[in-house]
Order: C-alpha cells, then sequence, then structure tokens
C-alpha cells in the first residue's frame, strides 16, 4: 500500500476507494505519488494550461474576457472496476429503455395515466409536458438517442441516480477532453492503464445519427443546432460537432422550407437530414413552442411530423425530467418492463398523495421541496429562517398536490487530491453517465450502449456540474489492455472528398468577415499605441514635449463629447496613453480583442489548432493589460502585435483557401485599408505643423520605417511616402496592393444569381483602383508647399475612403443572407 | 338554424415577409348539436406547404407555409352549419360542487381542466369573488349560473381595455374587459373552486331577431366557457351575455385557454409592423 493510501482518512461513512479495493486505485496512486510532490504539481499547471488553451471554459463568454474559466481537473480518475461497472451499465440501459417506453405512453396512449400508475398532475402540472408534441411529433427511433445520467453512491453503498438529461445530455465533449488532456500531460500512467477507451462509444454516435436519416441514406448530412456561440457550453458543442464530424449550427442558419429542414449557406439552402440538438424543447419552434424563442427554428416540429428531419431528441422529452414522474419511477417500471427498477432514485413522493403528504409533513424539516409547476427547487427548509420554514410548510399544507418531496441522499466519499498534490481527501461526488441507442444496419432500434466513462465532480449529490470547482475523468478498468482508437472516424461508406465550398453557412462567413475586420483593427490599433509608448519613453529621457506624442494622442483619444467642447483632456501623457489600454470609445483593446474573440468562438471549428492556441494566448495576456505600466504596456503591445501576425499567418498557412477565408482576408483588408488611409490624412494633411515626426509615427505603424530608410535613406519626402504607402502596388502596406488584393479575392466569391451584370462590391473596387490609377501624382508631391496640392491630396483620400467605407455593406448585402428574427403574427406569451 | 360564417383576417405588411409558418384554427367542429355541411380555407397568397390534423383537444389545425415574398396575407374561412338545441341537464339531475371536484380529480381526461393553465392561474382572490355564488347547500348548475349572471351583471364590455397581456387579475379589479377576459376569469374563478372548466372558442350570431336586444360580441370571434358536470358532461356557459349558449352559439374548438385555441397564429421573416383587418359574419341561412 502506498503512503497516500496509508494516510488516507475516510470520515464515518463508505469510501467508494476503501469499498472497491479491485478498482485498482492502487497502480494509479502509487504511479502518480511516485511523480513526486513537484513534478505532480507542474503537471497539474500543465493540465490546467492546456485546458485553457484549447478554450475549455463551462460559462458564457462575456465581455468580462476573465470569465468562462476553465475547470480544475483532479489528476485522480474515479476508478471504476469492471464488476462493479457491469452492475451499473445494466442499471443504465434499463432506465434508457424505461425513459424510451415511457416517452411512447406518456406522448402517445398515456395508458400510465388512464390506469392511475402515474397521476395526471404528472402531464398536467408539469411545464415540460408540451401539448403540440402530442402525438409523438417524429418516430419513436429518434425520440431518444443519447441519455444522460447523473449518479451518486450513497453511504449504504448502493448507486443512486440523482436526475436524468434528456434534452440536452451535455458532458461528452467534457469528458473526452478530460480523457484527451490526461492522456497528454499523464501519458505513461495513460497508456499502461487497461481502461476502456471512450472513443468507439462516439464513433458509433456518429453512426447512430446517420441511421435516423430518412431521405438521405448514403451520406446524410448531420447538424448539431447550438444556442450561439456566446452560451453556456459553446465549447463543448463546438468539440463535439468537430469530433463527431457534424454542422454545428444556430438557428439562425436553419430554416424550414417544403416541410423541410435547411441551412443557408453562401451557395443558397442545403438540406439538413439529421438535427441533434443542445437548446430546450421550449425554444426549438417558436410556432408552436415558446413564442419568444430567437434560437429556435420556426415550422420546426411541422417539419418533424412530415418526415422532413429528424431530430434528436425530440421536442418534448424534458417531460420526463419531472420530478413528479422521478417519484414514480420503481412502479412504471413494473408497468411498463415488467421489471423491477435497479438502480434506485432519490426517496421521493408526491404531497398530492395521502401517503406522501403524511410522509412529508412528518419528517418535513429533513426533506427537500420542489413546486410541480416551478423549474427552481425551493431550499432545504433546514436552511430556511423560521417564518419562512412555516410558511413552506402552510403552503404544503394548503396544497400539497403543488409539491414533491425529496430525502436529500447522504453520499458515500472519493479520494480527491489535496491541493499540495502530497495527500488525498475524502468528498462526496457526482458522475455523469451517458447511454446511447444503436440500431441495425436497417436503421432498426438495436440495443442501448453505456459510455465507459464518464464525467465526475465534487460536491455533495445533486451539486450542479456547473456549480463545482473539480471535475475528474471516471476510468472504468478492463481486464486487458485496451487498443487506442484513432479519433479520425472509420466509415461505413465510401469517403465523399469534400472541400469546403458554397456549403459554408452565411453566418460562419459574415463571423469569419468580421474575425478579419476586429483582428486588423485590433492590430491597427495595437501599433499607434506602441509607437506612444516608444515616444514616450523618450521624451522622458530626452525631457522635452514631443509634440507628435500629443497629435497621437488625439488621434487615438478620437473625437469625444468633450475634445468637441474644447475641454483639455485631464492627466499627464502617460496616464492618458495606459488609459488607452483599458478604455476608450467604440475602439479600447479589451473590447477589439473580445470581439475578436467572440468572432473567433463562432467558427471555433474553421480554425486550425495552432491559430486557436496563439488566441487562447492572446485572450489571457488581454485580461492583464489595465494593470500594466508603461515599460509593460510597450511590451505587451509588441507582443500582441507578433500574436495578431502569428494569428493571421497560421490562417493563411492552415486554413483552406477557399471561400471561408477568403472573407477573413477581405475583412482584413478593407479594415486595413481604411486604416492607411485615415493615417495618410492624418499625417499629410490634417496635422502638417509636426508632418515629420507623424510621418515616422504612420511609417513605423504600418512596419515601413525599414522599406523606407533603405529606399530614401531619412528624409521624409511627401512624395516618396505616397508613393510607398498609395501606389506602390508591390508593398503589402500600400493602399495599391491593399485594393489589387480585395479585388482578386472579390473576384473568387461565388456570384448569387449569376448576373452578367458586375457586382456591387466588383464595382466599388473599380472605383477605388481607377481613382488611384489616375491621380495626379506631380500636384501630389507639393503638398508640403501648396494649400492647394493639399486640398487635392485630401480629396483623393476621400475618393478612395468612400468606396471602400461602402465595400462591407455590399459584401453582407450581397453574401450573408440574414435571417431576420422570426416575429410572431400575434404575440403569445400569456400573462 | 343553419348559418353560413365568413371570417376574413387580413394582414398588410409595412415591409416584405419572406417567409411564414402560421396556423388556423377556423374550422367549425362537428358535434352532435353542430352539424358542418361545408367548410373550406382560403389563403392568399397561395401557401407552398398545408396540412390538416388534430391537435391535442381534436380541434382541426391547418398549418401552412408561404414561401415566396408578399405584402400582405388574407385568411378566408367559410362555413355552412346547422345548429340543433344543445342538450340540457335533466331537472332531477342537481350533482354537487364536491361530488364534480371528486371526478375531474380522477379522471386524466379532466384534470388538466382543473390545474393551471399558461394564461390561467388559479387563486385566492378568484376564489373569494367566486365564493358568493357557491352558498352551501346549492346545487352546482345553479351556482355556476349565477357566477355566470354575475360577471354579466357586474362587469363591463369594454373594448381595447385589455391585451392578450393582461392578467386576469386586472380585469378583476377594473371589472372590464371583452369575451376573453370574461371566459378567462371564469375559468380561473370555477378552477380556483376545484371544478374542470374548459375555454371555447367559436362565434355568436349577432343579428337579433326582431323584439330581442342586440347583443354583444358582433362582428368578432367569441369566446365563452364549458364547466363539467359529474356524470353528465360538459356545460357551456357565456359570462359575456350572460347567457347559456343555444343553437347561435357555433363552437370551432376548445382548450385549456386562449393560448390553445387562437383562430390563427404565426411567426414570418420580415413584414415590420402590420396592420390587421378582420371581419366575422355569422348569416342566418333561409330554410329550403
Amino acid at each position: 500500500m502506498n503512503a497516500w493510501a496509508e494516510r488516507y482518512v475516510v470520515g464515518s461513512g463508505l469510501d467508494l476507494m476503501t469499498a472497491a479495493p479491485e478498482a485498482r486505485w492502487q497502480p494509479l496512486l502509487t504511479a502518480l505519488e511516485g511523480l513526486g510532490r513537484e513534478e505532480l504539481g507542474r503537471r497539474r499547471d500543465e493540465i490546467q494550461r492546456l485546458l485553457f488553451e484549447n478554450g475549455v471554459t463551462h460559462g458564457p463568454l462575456t465581455e468580462d474576457a476573465e470569465s468562462g474559466r476553465p475547470w480544475q481537473i483532479d489528476p485522480l480518475p474515479l476508478m471504476m472496476a469492471p464488476a462493479q461497472w457491469r452492475e451499473l451499465e445494466k442499471g443504465l440501459v434499463q432506465r434508457s429503455r424505461l425513459m424510451k417506453a415511457l416517452l411512447a405512453d406518456l406522448y402517445g396512449p398515456r395508458r400510465m395515466l388512464n390506469q392511475a400508475v402515474l397521476p395526471a398532475d404528472a402531464l398536467f402540472a408539469n411545464p415540460a409536458f408540451w401539448l403540440p408534441c402530442a402525438p409523438l411529433v417524429g418516430d419513436e427511433e429518434s425520440a431518444l438517442t443519447l441519455h444522460g445520467v447523473d449518479l451518486t453512491l450513497d453511504a449504504d453503498g448502493r448507486w443512486r441516480v440523482l436526475a436524468d438529461h434528456l434534452q440536452t445530455p451535455a458532458g461528452m465533449g467534457y469528458a473526452l477532453e478530460n480523457r484527451i488532456v490526461m492522456a497528454r500531460v499523464l501519458p505513461d500512467i495513460y497508456r499502461d492503464a487497461p481502461l476502456k477507451r471512450l472513443a468507439p462509444f462516439l464513433g458509433r454516435r456518429h453512426e447512430s445519427l446517420s441511421a435516423l436519416s430518412k431521405l438521405n441514406l448514403d451520406h446524410p448530412v448531420i447538424a448539431l443546432l447550438a444556442p450561439g456561440h456566446a452560451r453556456d457550453g459553446h465549447f463543448e458543442h463546438a468539440y463535439l460537432a468537430h469530433y463527431l464530424n457534424l454542422v454545428l449550427v444556430e438557428g439562425s442558419d436553419l430554416v424550414v422550407r417544403d416541410n423541410r429542414l435547411w441551412m443557408r449557406t453562401l451557395g443558397g439552402l442545403e438540406p439538413i437530414d439529421v438535427l441533434t440538438r443542445r437548446i430546450g424543447d421550449a425554444w426549438c419552434d417558436p410556432l408552436e413552442l415558446r413564442g419568444d424563442s430567437l434560437i429556435g427554428v420556426p415550422g420546426l416540429l411541422q417539419a418533424i411530423r412530415a418526415g422532413g428531419v429528424s431530430v434528436t431528441n425530440l421536442p418534448g422529452v424534458g417531460a420526463l425530467e419531472h420530478p413528479l414522474i422521478a417519484a414514480h419511477l420503481p412502479i412504471l417500471c413494473e408497468r411498463l418492463l415488467g421489471e423491477s427498477l435497479m438502480i434506485d432514485g432519490v426517496e421521493r413522493h408526491w404531497c398530492g398523495s395521502e401517503a406522501g403528504r403524511e410522509w412529508a409533513l412528518d419528517d418535513f424539516d429533513a426533506l427537500h421541496f420542489q413546486r410541480l409547476d416551478g423549474d427552481t427547487a425551493e431550499p432545504r427548509p433546514s436552511a430556511l429562517d423560521e417564518a419562512q420554514a412555516r410558511a413552506l410548510r402552510r403552503a404544503v399544507e394548503a396544497e400539497p398536490e403543488r409539491f414533491v418531496a425529496s430525502r436529500p441522499v447522504a453520499g458515500a466519499t472519493a479520494p480527491f487530491v489535496g491541493a499540495d498534490s502530497a495527500s488525498l481527501h475524502p468528498a462526496p461526488f457526482n458522475m455523469r453517465c451517458f447511454s446511447q441507442a444503436l440500431f441495425d444496419d436497417q436503421a432498426q432500434f438495436s440495443h442501448h450502449e453505456v459510455m465507459p466513462g464518464g464525467l465526475a465532480w465534487r460536491g455533495a449529490p445533486g451539486t450542479a456540474l456547473q456549480a463545482s470547482q473539480c471535475v475528474r475523468d471516471v476510468w472504468v478498468t478492463a481486464e486487458t489492455p485496451q487498443p487506442h482508437v484513432s479519433r479520425l472516424r472509420r466509415s461505413r461508406q465510401p469517403l465523399v472528398v469534400t472541400r469546403d465550398g458554397d456549403d459554408l453557412p452565411s453566418r460562419v462567413a459574415d463571423s469569419l468577415f468580421w474575425l478579419g475586420r476586429y483582428g486588423e483593427r485590433l492590430d491597427g490599433r495595437t501599433r499607434l499605441l506602441r509607437e506612444g509608448f516608444y515616444r514616450l519613453m523618450e521624451q522622458d529621457q530626452e525631457a522635452f514635449r514631443d509634440e507628435s506624442l500629443a497629435e497621437l494622442l488625439k488621434l487615438l483619444e478620437g473625437e469625444d463629447a468633450a475634445t468637441a467642447a474644447g475641454v483639455a483632456p485631464v492627466g499627464s501623457d502617460q496616464q492618458r496613453l495606459l488609459a488607452l489600454l483599458r478604455e476608450g470609445p467604440e475602439d479600447a483593446l479589451p473590447t477589439l480583442v473580445h470581439r475578436m474573440i467572440s468572432n473567433g468562438r463562432a467558427v471555433r471549428d474553421y480554425l486550425g489548432d495552432d491559430a486557436w492556441w496563439v488566441f487562447n494566448r492572446m485572450r489571457q495576456e488581454a485580461t492583464g493589460l489595465a494593470r500594466l505600466d508603461v515599460a509593460g504596456a510597450r511590451r505587451a503591445t509588441e507582443t500582441m502585435v507578433s500574436r495578431l501576425a502569428a494569428f493571421f499567418g497560421l490562417c493563411n498557412e492552415t486554413m483552406p483557401h477557399h471561400y471561408g477565408w477568403r472573407f477573413m482576408d477581405i475583412g482584413r483588408f478593407i479594415e486595413r485599408t481604411l486604416t492607411t488611409l485615415g493615417l495618410l490624412r492624418f499625417a499629410l494633411v490634417d496635422a502638417c505643423l509636426v508632418r515629420d515626426p507623424l510621418c515616422e509615427i504612420m511609417l513605423a505603424s504600418t512596419d515601413n520605417a525599414t522599406a523606407y530608410r533603405r529606399r530614401y535613406r531619412s528624409a521624409l519626402h511627401p512624395a516618396a511616402i505616397l508613393d510607398l504607402l498609395l501606389f506602390d502596388e508591390g508593398n503589402p502596406r500600400s493602399v495599391g496592393y491593399m485594393c489589387k488584393r480585395l479585388a482578386r479575392q472579390i473576384e473568387h466569391l461565388p456570384q448569387p444569381g449569376n448576373t452578367p451584370y458586375r457586382s456591387e462590391e466588383t464595382q466599388l473596387l473599380i472605383r477605388a483602383r481607377s481613382t488611384l490609377h489616375l491621380a495626379d501624382l506631380a500636384t501630389l508631391v507639393r503638398v508640403d508647399e501648396d494649400d492647394g496640392a493639399r486640398a487635392a491630396l485630401a480629396a483623393l483620400l476621400d475618393a478612395l475612403l468612400t468606396p471602400i467605407a461602402a465595400l462591407p455593406r455590399a459584401i453582407e448585402l450581397n453574401h450573408f443572407s440574414h435571417a431576420e428574427p422570426p416575429r410572431q403574427l400575434i404575440p403569445m406569451q400569456a400573462p | 338554424m343553419r348559418y353560413r360564417v365568413r371570417h376574413m383576417t387580413r394582414y398588410d405588411y409595412a415591409a416584405p415577409v419572406s417567409l411564414c409558418h402560421n396556423e388556423a384554427r377556423l374550422a367549425l367542429r362537428q358535434l352532435d348539436w353542430q352539424q358542418i355541411t361545408g367548410s373550406r380555407i382560403d389563403i392568399v397568397p397561395r401557401p407552398a406547404v398545408r396540412q390538416q390534423r388534430p391537435d391535442f383537444f381534436g380541434n382541426g389545425v391547418t398549418a401552412f407555409s408561404i414561401q415566396k415574398i408578399h405584402h400582405s396575407m388574407t385568411v378566408t374561412a367559410v362555413s355552412e352549419v346547422e345548429t340543433l338545441p344543445r342538450p340540457d341537464p335533466p331537472e332531477s339531475y342537481r350533482p354537487t360542487r364536491e361530488a364534480a371536484v371528486e371526478e375531474a380529480r380522477h379522471s386524466p381526461e379532466l384534470r388538466q381542466f382543473q390545474l393551471d393553465s399558461p394564461f390561467v392561474a388559479r387563486s385566492d382572490a378568484l376564489r373569494d369573488f367566486a365564493l358568493p355564488s357557491f352558498p352551501p347547500g346549492r346545487a352546482l348548475f345553479d351556482a355556476v349560473c349565477d357566477l355566470n349572471r354575475r360577471i354579466f351583471e357586474e362587469f363591463t364590455y369594454a373594448p381595447g381595455f385589455s391585451t392578450l397581456a393582461t392578467p386576469i387579475h386586472e380585469v378583476l379589479v377594473e371589472r372590464r374587459g371583452v369575451c376573453q377576459d370574461f371566459a378567462h376569469l371564469m375559468i380561473g374563478a370555477l378552477r380556483s373552486m376545484g371544478l374542470a372548466a374548459r375555454y371555447v372558442s367559436g362565434y355568436l350570431e349577432t343579428l337579433p331577431p326582431p323584439g330581442q336586444p342586440r347583443l354583444v360580441g358582433a362582428d368578432a370571434s367569441h369566446a365563452w366557457v364549458a364547466l363539467y358536470l359529474p356524470g353528465w358532461g360538459w356545460l357551456e356557459l357565456d359570462p359575456t351575455n350572460g347567457s347559456l349558449p343555444g343553437t347561435r352559439h357555433l363552437v370551432l374548438g376548445w382548450g385549456r385557454d386562449y393560448g390553445d385555441v387562437p383562430p390563427l397564429k404565426g411567426v414570418m421573416n420580415g413584414g415590420s409592423s402590420h396592420q390587421l383587418e378582420v371581419s366575422v359574419d355569422v348569416a342566418p341561412v333561409e330554410e329550403g
């Protein structure tokens, strides 16, 4: 026995490790302990770093860049012995069979109600029972193909079900990610362990989704409907979609026409055959379910009824998650399956029955009360003050049929590795398991399969996964070593070579476009700030005021109400410059980083892993911007510039140069053209008094200082600057080059409608390019001496700015077929 | 009585609508005392998809989608119907409220009409309002007729006062509303007394026979209430008119409340704002 286990002190209750020593905890503990405290600490940091870099968060991405925290993974998995697991597996399969039979009955003949096995309140006082879903809108095969079950071990050593997840059984993606990260950080331990692998289960998930397709049997298009990239769980949705080779879509990507489900793409509508969803029942279809849903698809239920699409799990399944149904599962199992329920749930009774009421009132203080019509549980009476507890008791006595009472489970413990990486501590835990339906080659239901593993988290039984601080992998040990399975799925069907063509969802093209725009805007802004910090540091050393810094600050701070009213900005140059790192108008750095990342998250599955890595570093670094001093700020801007270069460089290197990449590139170069035109105006037209230093800033911020010096030594000739930054099509920082590149990219975009006329964006570029080609350089070079020449330059810059500024709108109209948000004919919300 | 009912709904949109999905519950329901002899629903522009199905309560639903760009939508339902007097509970039949409550509690079919529904929640205030009509010893039938009469007499029919989002309590406090509000109010009061009550959507003939006052509910859809009498069946009551529906009340369908049986609902892309025009014409047809 190793030292950790020897020193492990279990409380009075049962402990998973001491109760099931055959689960091979020992070799694992020995291996972990053998790493030594410091090495294990390093490995744990590495785990957290990987999670962070892979963008594993469970929480919505908000304006606050620090939220969306990765969770802590305990390096010690929860170990399940083969025999122990087999029992559990049997129970879980039975539970899935029960849920399937119950669903068919409740949304069908309702025999369980008519035979008084289940009180009618279980449906009619259950807000998750949707009348439009009865009779079952789709077929029974697709109704329930994935089932998540939360379990814990009680103090008597029996497994107990705490909750069923049927609407959006989340967590498989996290389980997989945990496993992959563990395998990378603790390769020796992982490789030697005879544990069951998850990949085969997930591979079969794709097969069973394919089996649900009705119209397209060979190569069905399967999509995963997520609530949106700003919502909870986005990491998992993107990750699973990627792993299972599903199209990740949001409600606004989809439309129902001709009783079929379609995805809006660059090339028009593409059919979707199977939809697996991660939005709750209520939100699936604003026509028949919640009318105020903006994340669902109007007409979806009708399309399912008509057989135009298979949706799984079917809307309506959430009714089975209700506590009143949970309270009756043992008897329902007897009646529907003719078997007794293998895994007990929580002890639970309906106060609407006389026996249940007596039970609940007798032991009032120890129980937990839930209202039938509410999602939220009442706090435990013991957590209430006296008056509140009395009020709850009165409410139960007055209308007992509105309540279900349950006895909280006293959970057994499992060992968790302490923060010191040198000891074990017992704590109660929850575990989520998954079961899926499998189909034979005739697409008929065959049997249920349980994922050999899962997700465990620390917390009293019933603690929500999202609320837990610490999660861990679940290892099901096998008798023999298990083969590694590649994460690339082996298909039964011949591979169809696909290229990202015009089946790119419009929304994705849109997000890539904005990713490019925000990224480039961030780049331009960061470069100017960097110049500001250079100048600030030089000025401090040489003790004179650098006029160009004042001009630069004005440019960066923008025209706000105070400056327009002639109020001088407060604070020293240094304070003003540092303030720009954390605040400012539209273009504050953290805002730009946030917008860029938010667009990036929306297209996570279109970016390469390396690009994503850079992205996560940037996100991490952006959180510290507000706390920097001048030297730190200068370094941070330098880092940011190189991160952005790395990000876009990697995108150029790794993204297929198809439509998605083109839209990103167009976004970048529109933004870069606008920035450059603005800078030229700033340095050569608006602020000619301190022109030379401003020209230096401009050259440096466009990274052209070296090129200029090589060509022209150090003298600043306007003609030379204009040539370098406007006309030289060979210089990637010149407006001429940018327009040429935009024209080439736009030429390759799909043109809807196939008209013989030039599209508006093409015309705009022709205007910009001919303006440039026809410019009278001889006049412009006298910009130093001559007001007329300066006016001519201003006019030229305006003539270039107008078409380029109009370009984004033209592209949006022509390519991103935005669905307007659905509206109701009559708002159907009840008061 | 024989009637020809024409119900026209027209939406004019301020901006083009590119796609809409709708559900109409506009076909009169076939009943023992309501024989449907003809029924059609015309939709302009012509929908690309159109399907019939019964809803949870057995009401006929026409689901349709218009898939081309349009600026207006007109739905016209025309039905021909012959109505007979509804059966009355026999004089000797006098069930108690307690019996009604008990029966509904144990019947899955009835229980859903006894519980809260999205637009109608039971409350103490509604119970207090109902109680004076239910003195000990009074037969259920008499009590509910009294409640029906009280709503008719104590409340003012006031179009424009309420919307779909107006809670029953406001109607109860302000004592005004339209047929929908009175139906919800009465359902809420009956359910707060433990009874099973449902919402009935339909029409009322408004051309008065000579010498009788004109009834409220003209030129619009109408709504009333049905109460379950144990061992007998559903008794309809019209609190807006303080009457028991007869041959001039035509039934479209029923549900727990308005939300289950709106004559027309839909979701569209585009449209911005709209103007709505509704006309209902319940015309008696001469015999022969």
